[in-house]
């Protein structure tokens, strides 16, 4: 058997026996089928709603605000963490505000903007974007402050403008720290997302917990906890691919 | 002597909260909205509550709940972590696991796990232990991977066993990086113990600021959101303040954490 093929057994043993193990509390009577629904009900309900127009509404809601919210992240924390590594003066700035405000736990201000916000979509989308902007800021400075200065130099001196050197040398040379951040922000965004919806929200996948929740339907409690944790690992290895993509001809890192 | 340039940078965050508040009441004031109180009717708001017996018990139950779910977390994650980045085959058993698990909102879960466990402690210090674990292991991981083999080597030629190796040498070698997920883990700690006592609003910090937006007491709203911001500021203070003695030995590291995962 070749090693690949080993991993990827190895990888997914423990799952199957987490599902063994769910399937066998049921089986042998540790859990009532009110409490825990056997794994089989769950999928197979999944598998039902997954082509019913409701849910993929659902979905939709829950992907809009999730891509408006990491969209605003990116650009803004791009653009900002470029800046203070490229100025002393943005940086001054900048640095103690994010030192103040990265450890504060934005869904305590979940509040403030919905009653600034309103209970729209706005409130969750800056929910989502306050929360990944962080991650995506900082690892952009880190990566940008760390560009080797020989790079600039040999730039300049092939005659590159000051003005060109900031998207042909420190853009790039930063990409993976980047892209690093992104993902760490893409996942943020799944799990900000739908604590929003949970708390007030009128669709979304957040919103069909709460829901099953309060009617104790404990097989549709779970159906959108997998559906959020697939969407994660698709939107993870699609920024995967886009990473490959992007920082082709880079040595691996 | 302190000079003007390091007390500036020292007073740097002090500044900058001082700003964010100023930003806070002229906004207010421009949007002269009732559900939007100033900052300084806010800050006034403050001390009423942390005078209130019950809210001190309720938020003092919170920072329990929290102390106790990370401190559990501490000692699993890390060992689990430092085993998989230094033996590959738990690394690629634990991987595809903690993938799929990573981006399921912890909180999310309290539901279910209410209706197992109820809505007292247990249930919230589960959560908390459940969100602040993955990103301890995935610290702990990168650092147990990163120690350098020539260390581990010379630790065997002097005949120290594998358990021995794993104490001595690995553990503070990755020592930077495991507190760096700590460090995260402490901010995530906060995130999870508001979320999970605004789905059970039983008792706690959360449980007095969603009840305060229910009953649309927006200045005791807007102050719990002052000091939950602030024990976000303090404890991640306090903890930097611990690191740097901890791994006083090492190179300076960033002076941010990288990842809030």
């Amino acid at each position: 058997m070749n090693p690949a093929l080993n991993k990827v057994l190895l990888g997914i043993t423990p799952i199957a026996l987490f599902l063994a193990l769910w399937q066998s509390l049921i089986t042998f009577g540790y859990a009532p089928v009110t409490m825990l629904p056997p794994p089989g009900a769950v999928f197979l309900r999944l598998g039902q709603q997954l082509f019913t127009s409701d849910f993929l509404h659902e979905i939709a809601a829950t992907l809009l605000r999730l891509f408006a919210g990491f969209g605003i992240a990116v650009v803004l924390g791009v653009i900002i963490g470029l800046a203070a590594a490229v100025s002393p003066a943005i940086n001054a700035v900048v640095k103690p505000l994010v030192r103040v405000m990265a450890p504060i736990p934005k869904v305590a201000l979940y509040p403030a903007l919905l009653l600034i916000l309103g209970f729209d979509h706005a409130s969750k989308i800056t929910l989502v974007a306050a929360d990944a902007l962080f991650p995506i800021l900082l690892s952009t400075y880190y990566g940008a402050s760390m560009v080797e200065q020989k790079l600039i130099w040999s730039a300049m001196a092939a005659g590159t403008p000051r003005a060109q050197i900031l998207f042909k040398v420190v853009l790039p040379a930063a990409m993976p720290s980047i892209l690093t951040g992104c993902r760490i922000g893409l996942v943020i965004s799944c799990i900000v997302v739908f604590l929003a919806e949970m708390i007030t929200s009128t669709d979304g996948l957040g919103h069909m917990l709460v829901q099953a929740a309060r009617t104790f339907q404990t097989v549709d409690m779970f159906v959108p906890l997998i559906t959020i944790s697939m969407l994660g690992l698709i939107l993870n290895s699609l920024l995967h691919g886009l990473r490959t993509y992007l920082l082709r001809g880079f040595p691996e890192v | 002597m302190i000079t003007p340039g390091a007390a500036l940078s020292k007073s740097a965050p002090l500044l900058a909260c001082i700003g964010l508040l100023c930003a806070w009441q002229v906004a207010s004031l421009a949007l002269q909205t009732e559900s939007f109180p100033t900052a300084l009717e806010a800050i006034r708001a403050v001390p009423s509550i942390l005078g209130d017996k019950e809210s001190l018990v309720n938020i003092g139950a919170s920072i329990r709940r929290m102390a106790i779910g990370l401190s559990l977390a501490v000692l699993f994650a890390i060992p689990l972590g430092l085993l998989m980045g230094r033996i590959k085959g738990v690394a690629s058993f634990f991987n595809p696991l903690l993938m799929i698990i990573y981006p399921v909102p912890k909180a999310a879960l309290m539901p279910i796990i209410m209706l197992w466990m109820g809505v007292g402690d247990m249930s919230k210090t589960l959560v908390i232990f459940l969100g602040v674990s993955l990103p301890i292991i995935y610290h702990s991981f990168q650092g147990g991977k990163a120690v350098e083999e020539k260390m581990l080597w010379s630790g065997a030629a002097m005949g120290l066993s594998a358990p021995q190796r794993m104490l001595r040498i690995v553990l503070p070698a990755a020592l930077p990086e495991i507190l760096t997920g700590c460090r995260t883990g402490l901010v995530l700690a906060l995130i999870t113990m508001v979320t999970s006592e605004m789905i059970a609003r039983q008792s706690g910090a959360g449980n007095i600021l969603f009840n305060a937006l229910d009953m649309a007491q927006y200045d005791t709203v807007f102050a719990m959101i002052i000091i939950i911001g602030a024990m976000g500021i303090l404890f991640d203070a306090a903890f930097e303040k611990l690191r740097g003695w901890l791994v006083r030995w090492s190179k300076p590291q960033h002076d941010m954490p990288l990842s809030f995962s």
